[in-house]
């Protein structure tokens, strides 16, 4: 009896009570001085009231774990990472790199490798301290922000999983949603892409359909293009810009290693999509105009794609997965960091766009 | 070779449940962190060292079969006796009752670990350790058709665990396993002999031969169990293949528990949680048999009651487990008893067979003389 | 836990040795005779001494004999017959059961049951005429074990009244049928019933043995019996069924069980019984298949849910608040923050509540009882929220637990599921999920080592009888079903019986 006694007492887990630690939704992270990283998070406080207040707290440490300890000794309940959802990095720590930052992230046993990350502009901390009118729980709104997205196939995913998987790995870079303050509200303003940890370039969020086309295939994505309007009907539309939205876009895309010794790549993506907007003026019960139009589109696309790829071989951010298919399908590529990085800079690459309008509308 | 057995029909178990014995043996901690080990040595072809791995241990099992089948009804102690007389029987049974304390100290050790690193770091080892000894003495005490149980319903309750585990194909890379034979030979070969730690635990049926009902149809069941632990091995394998990338996947100490992190569930996340705790239930039978194990070759050199047993062996356990290791003691600790479990298990079955049959030859030759 | 549960040679709780009875004669004086009754008796009031002639007294106990019989048949005789020797008197009467005794004890056990003794002056035997015919509570429905369709007929506390209703549902010869008198104090009379040639040698030759082993002083309710010959009298999951359904002992009888039907219970014993079997029910043989098998498994996952709901709240409250999903987060964590508690002691005292209005309600006459039970249930519920002392989520799960536990169909079984939970949330609370697996890998050891009179508790799942699944979880249709389960085959059908455990497996050497 008194041996159970003893180990009951003796034995106990640490306990953490929901409803008495304060949960951190949101941390964000920026660069001070001297390898110093100031931590801003969004602690959802739940009271009596059934008002759950919600409390920004900043500390300045060498290390994340030391900033905690700090906000600690701020709180009124211990503080308790476990749902954490969102990570957020200021602009000057993206661009100082990430290395460290990461590895933290995974490391700690107590973050789900689900969290998602992104750069915002500025500091973080002037994001999440600044109060928000509208915004009563900054931590669950910028996650749902990120997630409906993400869901919706609007935005790349970047949970931090995939991030880690393509930053250790040596033939891929990651890119990173950027987050900006609008007035009352928060936005995904672009897309950030990295290399080797550091921000090196950004591309602006109408360009994010593009890139995850070419990163993945896509099971529902929209779009809304503006066509060049001679090619559909040179008639009305000289000189014109013909736009339309489609929606319901299934995508298989397809990377070949044509030929490894000159770099060559194939980039084929077949699109299916659904007509959602168009201009009144085009028949679109006639199969000639529709052909047009998708031929059109394909242009349009590969324009664009071409543009985007070329502005990522600049900056050296492969966050299509090209060094992975050629490692993948080249035997004995024996592919290094410093190897890819020459090859990607002189890679060519053949965009082969191929769309086909399945449906288009109740009204024609 | 004579019996030295007398196992009345009623003690013994239904040839069937050899495949769930087989099963929940070799199923135990090694699959949390195998990934790494493989995928350092075979990188994306690390499934072929699955693969070749299991054939192996295939082989193995049909000589260990065979080496069991030239004795009428005995098990590997009642062998060694028979073949090296009984001083150095005895001995070599020794060394086995060893190597199966060894296996129930690795296991125990490891998901002490693996609780305080994931669950709850500031458990007390002792806590853990003592509750699963007194777990482990309950289930000894109750004889082995409530052991062979256990490892019954750890097989039923365990399988929801696998589609779990095809929930987090949404994050799939499939490319990661290509370019398939990349790899040269001596590296996949590397890659399976890295897969010991994990493989082992199905060389229990050398003690459990002669609890077998129909002698002729264990060796089916036997191998059906390898078979499913391969269609397992081979499923977590591939799933963390495409899951992450290779260097990723050499920074990360448990890929498969890393690989339910990120399964999201509608009314739980952080699965993983869940099912550390659960894999309790998948332990625990290896825990059970191998202390079995260990009981049955101390009652050949010593008779001695069975509950007498399992409390001075718990209690052995419990302060060999006091010590606090750290993680590199612990994988030390592993690689040792990887390669002791290489040399029991894949090469010594060969060399018994061998000295088996020659004595077999021998003796029949000297009868046909006489 | 870990000493050995073998059932021994059972002593009860006072070790009466077996005494040979005294044998005494019948005095031939009449009253020597009736002075000798008197003594052994201890003059009781309801003995009545009826002197019919100078030479013919009859003796019997008011209320335990047919007065018809009495008058029309015993009385008009004697009439005719006077002064005869009790042979004649014997061959005279016409009454089916009629005996000599020359021994008085047995005399006096037969007055007991129900008998006229007719004493003639100047010889020393008597005439014992059993007649006896008492009153007992007519056949009603069964109040523990309802079923929506289904016969509605239950035993009664009679064993004459039981046997026969058994033999309706079972007309066969082969139905054995085997007597044994038990307690000392009381005398009651046991029947051992079973099939002969379905049931297993084995287990009737266990029954029949344990229920000889015994020494008891009094045997008044059949669970008393139940829980003295069980395997495990310490487990606290019942071993062998206690039913008030003729129609469930007799279904039992048909595929091989052994029933003990006990004088003066309604209850009446089946065995042996496994875990599975527990929870089904007679009825689901009346509905169709696929509804049965998806009651029977709701059954299943109801006790699944009954026992591991609650504690899997406080576990995941208490220590891994990680697990809750985003959507839960905000309402979970908002409806406990006015408690004052930890999640562990709000469970227990929830529980608790809910328990003591149960088993109110279980005491309560049935005019007041609803009426409490459902004012004390809203009300005690909606203050309790109110006043801050719990929060309506686990209000919400501990009555689904509950609602859970009532689905099992046998009593005994639900008591152990309602009592099974208290101990995993205290478990929950202090360690989390390791504590409730702990608990879940201690319960199915647990259930591995119970054997019911030497068949493996768990069976058909583990021992694997392939033959028996059609009807344990799940209910296939009747052609699919095996009617002898395995379980319970006895030899002379020519399969083998090593597939039941013997009583004295343990450890194997």
């Amino acid at each position: 009896m008194l041996v159970l006694c003893s180990i009951l007492i003796m034995g106990c887990a640490e306990s953490k009570i929901l409803e008495r630690v304060s949960l951190v939704t949101l941390i964000g992270y920026d660069l001070e001085e001297e390898n110093k990283v100031t931590t801003t998070s969004v602690i959802r406080q739940i009271n009596p009231e059934f008002e759950s207040k919600v409390e920004v707290q900043s500390a300045t440490e060498g290390t994340s774990k030391g900033t905690r300890i700090k906000v600690d000794m701020k709180t009124a309940k211990k503080i308790a990472a476990g749902q954490l959802r969102v990570v957020l990095f200021g602009e000057e720590l993206a661009e100082n790199g990430l290395n460290e930052s990461i590895h933290t992230l995974m490391m700690n046993n107590e973050l789900s490798t689900s969290v998602y990350l992104a750069v915002v502009r500025g500091t973080s901390k002037s994001i999440l301290e600044y109060k928000y009118n509208e915004i009563t729980d900054l931590g669950q709104h910028i996650y749902n922000l990120i997630n409906h997205n993400v869901k919706q196939e609007q935005t790349i995913s970047s949970t931090t999983h995939e991030i880690a998987r393509d930053y250790y790995s040596k033939d891929r870079h990651f890119a990173l949603p950027i987050l900006a303050k609008n007035g009352e509200f928060v936005q995904i303003d672009g897309m950030g892409f990295f290399s080797s940890g550091k921000m090196v370039g950004e591309l602006p969020a109408d360009d994010m359909l593009y890139i995850m086309m070419m990163q993945d295939n896509f099971k529902n994505g929209k779009l809304d293009l503006g066509l060049d309007g001679e090619s559909v009907d040179p008639t009305k539309f000289k000189d014109k810009e013909l736009q339309i939205a489609v929606d319901s876009i299934k995508t298989i895309r397809g990377i070949k290693v044509v030929n490894p010794d000159e770099n060559e790549f194939d980039l084929t993506v077949k699109m299916k999509c659904r007509l959602l907007e168009i201009s009144s003026e085009v028949s679109t019960s006639d199969v000639k105009v529709l052909n047009k139009i998708e031929k059109s589109m394909s242009k349009k696309i590969e324009s664009e794609l071409s543009r985007i790829l070329e502005y990522s071989q600049e900056i050296n951010s492969d966050i299509y997965g090209f060094g992975e298919q050629y490692r993948a399908q080249v035997r004995g590529s024996d592919l290094t960091e410093e190897k890819w990085t020459e090859k990607y800079q002189e890679m060519k690459v053949n965009i082969n766009v191929d769309v086909e309008i399945i449906r288009n509308g109740v009204f024609e | 070779m004579k019996s030295t057995l007398q196992i009345s029909d009623n003690q013994k178990i239904s040839s069937s449940l050899f495949f769930f014995v087989v099963l929940a043996t070799q199923i135990g901690v090694g699959i949390h962190g195998f990934q790494r080990v493989i995928v350092k040595d075979a990188s994306n072809d690390a499934w072929i060292s699955v693969i070749l791995a299991s054939i192996f241990s295939h082989i193995v099992v049909y000589f260990m079969f065979k080496t069991l089948s030239l004795s009428t009804s005995d098990d590997l102690y009642g062998i060694h006796q028979d073949l090296f007389g009984k001083y150095f029987g005895n001995f070599l049974n020794l060394l086995y009752v060893l190597y199966c304390s060894f296996s129930f100290y690795s296991v125990i050790r490891n998901y002490i670990e693996v609780i305080n690193t994931w669950v709850f770091p500031n458990l007390p080892q002792w806590f853990i350790s003592i509750t699963l000894l007194l777990l482990v003495i309950y289930a000894f005490t109750g004889g082995l058709r409530v052991m062979v149980g256990v490892c019954f319903f750890s097989f039923i309750t365990g399988l929801w665990i696998l589609i779990i585990l095809y929930m987090t194909l949404k994050y799939a890379h499939f490319n990661h396993l290509l370019p398939v034979f990349g790899n040269d030979l001596k590296s996949i070969l590397r890659g399976a002999y890295s897969m010991t730690f994990t493989i082992v635990g199905f060389e229990i049926i050398n003690v459990l031969y002669p609890f077998a009902k129909e002698k002729d149809k264990v060796q089916k069941y036997v191998h059906m169990g390898l078979l499913f632990t391969l269609f397992i091995y081979l499923s977590i394998i591939l799933v963390t293949l495409v899951y992450f990338s290779e260097e990723q996947l050499e920074r990360t100490v448990w890929a498969t528990l890393a690989l339910f992190s990120v399964v999201k569930l509608p009314f739980i996340e952080r699965i993983e949680i869940i099912i550390i705790c659960f894999w309790m239930i998948i332990i625990l039978p290896n825990l059970c048999l191998f202390s079995w194990a260990a009981y049955r070759g101390i009652n050949r050199i010593k008779n001695i009651k069975a509950t007498t047993f399992i409390w001075i062996f718990s209690i052995l356990i419990f302060f060999a487990n006091i010590p606090i290791l750290s993680r590199i003691q612990i994988d030390k600790a592993n690689n040792i008893f990887a390669q002791i479990a290489f040399c029991i298990v894949f090469i010594y079955p060969f060399l018994l067979y061998i000295i088996a049959f020659s004595k077999k030859m021998l003796t029949k030759k000297r009868e046909r003389r006489n | 836990m870990f000493r050995g549960n073998k059932k021994k040679e059972i002593s009860t709780k006072n070790a009466v040795k077996k005494e040979e009875s005294k044998q005494i004669p019948i005095p031939s004086s009449k009253m020597e005779f009736l002075d000798k009754l008197k003594e052994t008796m201890h003059s009781p009031a309801d003995l009545i001494v009826k002197k019919i002639s100078d030479t013919i007294t009859i003796v019997f106990l008011d209320f335990l004999i047919d007065g018809k019989t009495l008058n029309e048949q015993i009385l008009t005789t004697l009439e005719k017959v006077n002064s005869a020797p009790p042979k004649v008197i014997k061959e005279n009467l016409l009454i089916a059961e009629v005996d000599l005794v020359t021994e008085l004890n047995k005399s006096v056990f037969e007055l007991l049951i129900g008998a006229v003794l007719i004493h003639v002056d100047g010889y020393p035997e008597l005439v014992v005429s059993k007649i006896s015919s008492y009153q007992s509570r007519g056949l009603s429905a069964p109040e523990n074990e309802s079923q929506v369709i289904g016969s509605q007929v239950g035993f009664n506390e009679s064993l004459a009244t039981n046997i026969s209703l058994v033999r309706r549902y079972i007309t066969n010869p082969k139905l054995c049928n085997e007597k044994f008198v038990l307690g000392k104090e009381t005398n009651t009379s046991v029947s051992v019933l079973y099939v002969h040639g379905i049931a297993s040698e084995q287990h009737v030759n266990t029954v029949r043995q344990r229920i000889q082993d015994l020494d008891l002083t009094d045997l008044i309710d059949s669970a008393v019996l139940a829980e003295l010959i069980d395997d495990n009298s310490l487990s606290m999951f019942p071993q062998m069924l206690l039913t008030e359904r003729p129609d469930r002992f007799c279904d039992g009888l048909v595929s091989g069980k052994v029933g003990i039907i006990v004088n003066g219970s309604s209850m009446a014993i089946l065995s042996p019984y496994t875990f599975f079997e527990f929870f089904q029910s007679r009825e689901d043989q009346n509905l169709r298949w696929p509804i049965a098998t998806f009651i029977r498994l709701l059954r299943f996952a109801a006790i699944l849910i009954s026992i591991f709901l609650t504690p899997i709240y406080v576990a995941a409250l208490t220590f891994h608040y990680e697990v809750i999903p985003q959507p839960l987060l905000v309402p979970l964590s908002e409806s406990r923050a006015v408690v004052p508690f930890p999640p562990i002691i709000e469970a227990i005292v929830l529980e608790l509540i809910i328990e003591l209005l149960r088993e109110a309600g279980a005491r309560l006459p049935t005019k007041v009882g609803q009426t409490i039970g459902i004012v004390g249930g809203i009300v005690l519920g909606t203050a309790a929220v109110q006043a801050g002392i719990t929060s309506n989520i686990l209000i919400i799960i501990i009555a689904l637990c509950a609602l859970s536990s009532f689905t099992t169909p046998n009593y005994l079984m639900g008591n152990v599921i309602r009592i099974l939970r208290f101990p995993i949330i205290i478990l929950a609370g202090f360690w989390g999920f390791y504590g409730v697996m702990l608990a879940f890998c201690y319960l199915i050891i647990h259930l591995l080592r119970q054997s019911s009179l030497g068949s493996p508790y768990t069976a058909p799942i583990y021992p694997p009888r392939w033959k028996d699944w059609p009807d344990s979880l799940i209910r296939l249709p009747f052609p699919l079903v095996k009617r002898h389960s395995v379980n319970t085959r006895s030899s002379d059908t020519g399969k083998d019986t090593s597939n039941s455990l013997s009583k004295e497996e343990k450890v194997t050497r």
